[in-house]
């Protein structure tokens, strides 16, 4: 993680040594040297993500963007924790024009910290092939755009079609959570795991916090209790933790021991009937086998509370943005604009990785089966959340939550002090 | 510089006097050889220790300086009532420091006695032994998050699946003791090292006469050669103290900013930095400082007033 770091230093020094050079950087001559440079000069890219699909996908959208414009992109990959861990430093320093950041709370922050730049005027050209949710999504609390989405995924419950027909289950049937329930004791009757569960991130959990309150206490009371207009001392939360401790049994129990991508493991592997997750792992299926990817499916998390049914979805928005003190926000503008614009969307469709663009331009009849079920999932919702460290404060979510939600996975009986320390230490917080 | 003509001289020199003595290049080369460093060390230093003091009694996001608010003590009211996790951290490097003091620090000592002593295949074993203090604690971090983790090394050895794996880093029951084990790998060696250069320098002859008058080993050793390395003792025990509450990397590594084995070191930067920054992390690093500066300087004073007398 660290040599990803000091990777990126080097890359930016090499940027910085070749603004000087006016241009003639060293990465710039290293590069090909064939297309006449265009208006708005070299940019540089930031990406959070070091994984091997988003890369391919993304190197496929600067490719398409210095084709089409002569613009040399300057392409410097971070690997996505670190980034996040780095972000507020990284945008403080020299930061690359354009990078790629998530919506939502997360980035109104850095917005009204006047970190970003304001790219209402792209988003004038290039508004119209966007829905209005995904505006509302892309704007600051000053209501300027500062984002622009680039794709999106839903949190649901991911199975492999061949290993629950061979039990004899069928996941689509499941609506409510007592059926829920007899699945996975079905699973767990079978020798596996019911549900593969991760948290050594710290944030792999929040996604099933968010589904369960969502699912038990509505949308308006999970809102509510994110924008601390509730309390986490209440009883309608402890519900949500009592459910929690329903699924335990039938989890793997090595939940702090495994990141995201070890519990995808386990799917893969066919140790555990369900993952709750977001959808973006389907790439990695991918990479594993068309085979896996095909046998790959997505379905609501059960209703809990008929009041609430199956109304409320996590589907969080990721995309670019544009830091303010990158050496070139014309050009980065220029690059955003780009990204957010078909052309942009269609060059990293045509990489083959699969990605379900936020653009009404994506023809829909191209998705495939998997991309299909996201989007059928997506429909049933009537709300949309972000995810829980996108819409609450982020000095709350990572340095708080986190720790809360590992140390309950310790030692379930404790919810009631958790939460009673989740509390203190909202109301503990820095007045905004 | 000289002192003849001037014995007949009262013994205080007037700083006027004393200054002609210094040349246009000796003024210029104290400057730069003072100067600089000085400079340095205030702006590099000093300055932001200050700065964090300060700002560790502020609200603040970490980036536009007008935004700082006074907070007060609110910062440490916080930490030390309403977060659960400063406790658990703080008793996690409590659980460092006694490893340290107790079983690691003792055991690099007793490799250097060991040593010193030319055991047979001594040579050999100091550089074992040596190896891993070459390496940074984060490559430690690396080396050993590769064998344990649950897809790792060892679990692969014991043939067993991610899901059935030994949850080294993530069962509460020996996860710090894992901890432990990886940090005195390198501590042990370090230790050992300081050590065997402090008995090379103690006086062969000290130990003939021990031995002469009679003493056993043990008694040569407490008696005799402990006392003389008095001065490599108080750098062992400041290194030992140090190294137990500064640890950051090797955790870090493993664990991420998230708190899956708190440490005050992870506290301070996940609080400090990324985006969930506020000031708090600012009161973590002063508390940690205090934490290592109270009891070594209270120790020091006391070693200087035993040598004073």
């Amino acid at each position: 993680m660290l040599n990803k770091i000091a990777g990126h230093e080097l890359d930016r020094r090499l940027l910085l040594k070749g603004a000087a050079a006016g241009g003639l950087g060293i990465a710039g001559a290293t590069m090909l040297a064939g297309c006449a440079p265009g208006s708005s000069g070299p940019v540089s890219f930031g990406a959070r993500t070091v994984d091997e699909s988003p890369t391919i996908q993304l190197k496929g959208l600067v490719d398409a963007y210095t084709a089409k414009t002569g613009n040399e992109v300057t392409y410097n990959a971070t690997e996505a924790n670190a980034f996040q861990n780095n972000l507020s430093q990284y945008l403080q320093g020299t930061p690359d024009d354009c990078f790629q950041w998530m919506a939502g709370y997360r980035m109104q922050f850095f917005a009204a910290q006047g970190l970003l730049v304001d790219i209402s005027d792209v988003w004038n050209e290039i508004g119209d092939q966007y829905n209005e949710s995904y505006k509302i999504a892309s704007t600051g609390l000053d209501g300027k755009q500062y984002f622009v989405p680039q794709s999106w995924y839903p949190w649901g419950l991911h199975f492999r079609k061949s290993m629950m027909a061979e039990i004899g289950l069928n996941p689509e049937d499941i609506y409510n959570w007592d059926q829920f329930m007899g699945a996975l004791e079905e699973l767990k009757g079978q020798g596996l795991i019911g549900l593969a569960a991760a948290d050594k991130g710290g944030w792999e959990a929040m996604g099933t916090f968010d589904i369960l309150n969502a699912r038990i206490n509505g949308y308006q009371f999970h809102v509510d209790l994110l924008g601390g207009r509730e309390k986490w001392t209440d009883d309608r939360v402890k519900e949500v933790f009592r459910h929690w401790e329903m699924l335990l049994p039938y989890q793997n129990t090595n939940v702090l021991d495994l990141e995201w991508d070890g519990a995808m493991q386990l799917l893969l592997q066919k140790q555990a009937g369900f993952f709750m997750n977001g959808s973006w792992f389907g790439a990695n299926f991918l990479e594993q086998s068309q085979e896996d990817y095909d046998d790959l499916w997505i379905v609501p998390f059960p209703e809990i509370n008929p009041d609430h049914g199956r109304d409320t979805i996590d589907a969080p928005i990721d995309g670019f943005c544009v830091a303010k003190n990158g050496s070139n926000n014309a050009g980065g503008k220029d690059l955003i604009k780009f990204a957010g614009d078909m052309e942009g969307v269609q060059a990293q469709l045509d990489t083959g990785i699969p990605m379900t663009s936020a653009n009404n331009g994506q023809d829909r009849s191209t998705y495939d089966a998997f991309q299909n079920q996201q989007l059928a999932v997506m429909s049933e919702a009537k709300y949309i959340t972000q995810f829980l460290d996108r819409d609450t404060r982020p000095d709350f979510a990572g340095p708080v939550v986190g720790p809360a939600f590992q140390s309950w996975f310790k030692d379930p009986s404790s919810t009631d002090s958790i939460l009673e320390s989740l509390q203190s230490q909202w109301d503990a917080l820095p007045p905004l | 510089m000289s002192r003849v003509g001037t014995a007949a001289q009262p013994r205080v020199i007037s700083p006027q006097k004393r200054r002609r003595f210094f040349s246009r290049g000796d003024k210029f080369t104290l400057g730069f050889f003072i100067g600089i460093p000085t400079i340095l060390h205030i702006g590099l230093v000093w300055f932001p220790a200050l700065a964090t003091i300060y700002l560790s009694f502020t609200y603040w996001t970490g980036i536009n300086p007008q935004d700082i608010v006074w907070a007060g003590l609110a910062n440490y009211e916080n930490i030390l009532f309403n977060t659960p996790i400063f406790w658990e951290a703080l008793r996690v490097n409590a659980i460092w420091l006694g490893w340290f003091f107790v079983i690691a620090t003792p055991l690099g000592v007793l490799l250097a006695y060991q040593i010193d002593r030319e055991i047979r295949g001594h040579k050999f074993y100091q550089s074992a032994y040596y190896l891993p203090v070459v390496l940074s604690l984060a490559v430690t971090g690396i080396i050993w998050n590769f064998l344990l983790r649950p897809d790792g090394f060892v679990n692969g050895l014991l043939g067993l699946e991610i899901s059935e794996a030994i949850s080294f880093f993530g069962d509460d029951r020996y996860n710090v003791w894992v901890i432990m084990i990886m940090a005195s790998w390198r501590h042990i060696g370090y230790i050992m090292l300081l050590y065997l250069a402090g008995l090379k320098a103690v006086d062969s002859a000290l130990r003939e006469a021990a031995t002469i008058d009679g003493a056993t080993e043990w008694q040569t050793f407490r008696k005799v050669v402990f006392p003389a390395m008095r001065p490599v003792n108080v750098i062992v025990l400041v290194i030992t103290i140090i190294e137990s509450l500064r640890a950051f990397d090797m955790v870090y590594i493993i664990y991420g900013g998230r708190g899956g084995l708190p440490i005050l070191g992870v506290l301070v930067f996940e609080n400090i930095a990324g985006e969930g920054a506020s000031m708090k992390g600012a009161a973590y690093a002063v508390i940690l400082f205090l934490l290592s500066i109270v009891p070594i300087i209270a120790y020091l004073n006391q070693q200087f007033k035993e040598d004073d007398r």
